[in-house]
């Protein structure tokens, strides 16, 4: 995890200092920097870029209101005032473009959505009644809130809801509202804080995207290898069976949200394998893992096999085991493997999977959708490498075909995605959100290309992406990215030849990448150091010559 | 009734939720003669509030006997009371007992 300290900048109409305190001073990954803007004036003068908390283009922002502050027709209507529907929703709509307004200026914003305390629903059955009751405004509100905001792109709603729940009885202190201006209690501020950092850890590239799981008494109860499969506890009419299955439906639902499964289990593989083929309440199927490693070997050295196998690296994996020394092995070998705490009792696994946060991404592309079925395009791909004598006669039957496009709306999301996710290809390791990303492209010198790779096996999607800045009689090489789903079958020089090729034909001189070293992207240097004499090294910069030319390789199929 | 050194762990454990709301640095000892408030006070406003609140829910939580901070005559004499950890453990045990009294 990077040590870099984010700023986040408070913005409500009452007393967010309890929520900036839990914002600087939690421990977990990131650090941020919080300031909280004075409550005082209104959040339309709170939200001007001219304010001095917005001129250092802060990463986050968090504009937390009550409703009747920003909406003066829902002030009206707790003084149970007639107010027509619709003039509430203008209203919202008003507070909305003035949230929009402010992604010109911020990297990413979240807006809670608005909760009312339960000693509001005084009328109790006309609560949920439209123009009448208060739930029932305050649920389309929240509703137009996040389809209002749902057009900009850095801008989410959180649901706070959820923080108010969790807090139980200590929600909302009145106490605290009259000696400071605090209208919940520090518990919801706690809530808020984990699911604005899992989300911040999301847009920056730190969502975790593998789930490696145990078999006996993790996926199922009982031993497989003593009992059977067809003693296994799974399903039925039984309180454990019918927790072991919601823990697989809960998987699944992961998996389709693109998160990858996969086994590391010590077990005889074959037993193991039948039990999932054939036990009829598995809701789990063999082709929902994107690898197992079902052996009596350590399970730290299988997890760095799989690991190598699907190309991820530790700081991508959650480890799920009922064992207490299987997890603590892990989390002492692996530190950058995340060992979640695990129930000893079954019935919580559904809900602590599901309470984990860290898979949240700030959008979800086909590439993320697909990704199961793309590490099993993948195995068909290093099957056949197995059956030929080299690696060109490999990368030829592989009928590699790469789409290179400019940014546009359409792929926007996706190479914003890509740009703040991918670390070892990755030349420059900028983070920007949609709104830069796409602000930088479309300046008068910059240009930006996003590749799509596939071949005979299947589309990797969105897999790539060059920019160049021109400067006089040079090009730089900004962004130079890959993921590493595609590398090793020379799309990196494709790529490479996209920017080439549009900088010759401007005339210039040298062609140059400068790299900046992260943690992670040695192997963007080593690809850079391979090239010579194409590329010469001065420093830390790589140097073409731009009368050169640099050509795709002869087995990829370029689609311009 | 409550005692003393079980009004001194509520106030700890309240020290502890404190604490999570400052940095490392700025933490507060769980000590009888930490300052709270007044010209040697270590909270602001705002610490003060959280002090008065925290201090109130697990008084009732832990003792099952509720306490006001902020009814006069705390307020009256707030910079005594709240001057350290001891004095307010002091002044709730007081409090308490004088209610038990009754």
């Amino acid at each position: 995890m990077d040590k870099q300290q984010y700023t986040c900048v408070l913005i409500s109409d009452f007393n967010l200092q309890n929520l900036a305190g839990y914002v600087a001073n939690d421990p977990e990954f990131p650090s941020f920097k919080a300031i909280a803007a004075p409550f005082g004036p209104p959040v339309a003068t709170l939200l001007n870029k001219d304010q001095p908390y917005w001129q250092d283009s802060p990463d986050i922002a968090v504009i937390w209101t009550q409703p009747q502050s920003v909406v003066s027709a829902f002030n009206a209507l707790i003084k149970y005032e007639q107010i027509r529907l619709q003039e509430l929703l203008a209203q919202v709509d008003e507070y909305c473009s003035l949230l929009a307004s402010m992604s010109e200026w911020v990297k990413y914003a979240f807006v809670p959505s608005w909760v009312l305390p339960s000693y509001r629903s005084v009328f109790g059955a006309l609560d949920m009644k439209a123009e009448i009751g208060l739930t029932n405004s305050i649920m389309r509100m929240n509703l137009r809130l996040a389809e209002n905001l749902e057009k900009a792109s850095n801008i989410y709603v959180l649901n706070a809801h959820k923080w108010v729940e969790r807090a139980g009885a200590g929600a909302f202190s009145t106490k605290l509202w009259y000696l400071g201006k605090i209208v919940f209690g520090n518990e919801v501020f706690k809530e808020a804080v984990r699911d604005i950092k899992a989300a911040t850890r999301g847009m920056f590239g730190h969502a975790r995207k593998l789930i490696i799981v145990d078999l006996d008494d993790t996926l199922w109860g009982g031993i497989v290898g003593d009992a059977g499969w067809q003693n296994l506890v799974l399903g039925g009419h039984h309180h454990l069976g019918e927790a072991f299955v919601d823990f697989q439906q809960a998987l699944k639902s992961m998996k389709n949200r693109g998160i990858l499964l996969a086994i590391v289990s010590k077990n005889e593989e074959q037993v193991a394998l039948e039990a999932i083929k054939n036990h009829p309440e598995m809701v789990l199927k063999l082709d929902d893992f994107a690898g197992w490693r079902i052996n009596w070997q350590d399970k730290v050295e299988n997890i760095l096999e799989l690991m190598t196998e699907l190309n991820l690296g530790p700081q991508s994996a959650v480890f799920i085991d009922d064992s207490p020394v299987e997890r603590a092995r892990v989390a002492e070998s692996l530190p950058e493997v995340f060992v979640p705490d695990w129930p000893q009792d079954p019935l919580m696994y559904p809900a602590t999977l599901l309470g984990l946060r860290c898979f949240e991404i700030p959008s979800l592309s086909q590439e993320d959708l697909a990704r199961t079925t793309m590490y099993f395009s993948e195995n068909k791909r290093q099957e056949l490498k197995n059956t030929v004598s080299s690696l060109e006669e490999w990368l030829a039957r592989l009928a590699i075909r790469v789409q290179v496009d400019e940014l546009h709306p359409a792929n926007l999301q996706r190479a914003t995605q890509l740009l703040n996710k991918t670390n070892q290809m990755n030349l420059s390791t900028r983070r920007m959100s949609e709104a830069e990303l796409m602000a930088w492209a479309q300046q008068q010198h910059h240009r930006l290309w996003t590749l799509r790779a596939s071949d005979k096996f299947g589309d990797a999607g969105l897999t790539g992406i060059v920019s160049l800045e021109i400067q006089d009689r040079s090009a730089q090489i900004v962004d130079f990215i890959l993921s590493c789903r595609v590398l090793g079958r020379k799309i990196e020089e494709t790529l490479l030849s996209i920017a080439i090729c549009h900088a010759r034909t401007l005339g210039v001189e040298n062609v140059y990448a400068r790299y900046i070293p992260t943690s992670k992207n040695k192997p963007c240097l080593d690809f850079f150091k391979s090239l010579f004499p194409r590329f010469r090294q001065q420093g830390e910069c790589f140097f073409h010559d731009g009368k050169e030319p640099f050509s795709a390789p002869e087995h990829i199929e370029l689609i311009l | 009734m409550p005692d003393f050194e079980k009004i001194t762990q509520i106030l700890f454990g309240v020290i502890d939720e404190l604490n999570q709301l400052r940095p490392a640095a700025e933490h507060l000892d769980k000590s009888l003669d930490t300052p709270l408030a007044g010209d040697s006070g270590r909270l602001d406003s705002a610490g003060l509030i959280n002090l008065i609140v925290l201090a109130e829910q697990k008084t009732v939580q832990d003792l099952g006997m509720p306490i006001l901070l902020t009814d006069e005559r705390t307020m009256s004499q707030i910079n005594q009371v709240f001057r350290t950890i001891g004095t307010l453990a002091d002044y709730i045990n007081l409090r308490l007992n004088e209610k038990g009294d009754g």
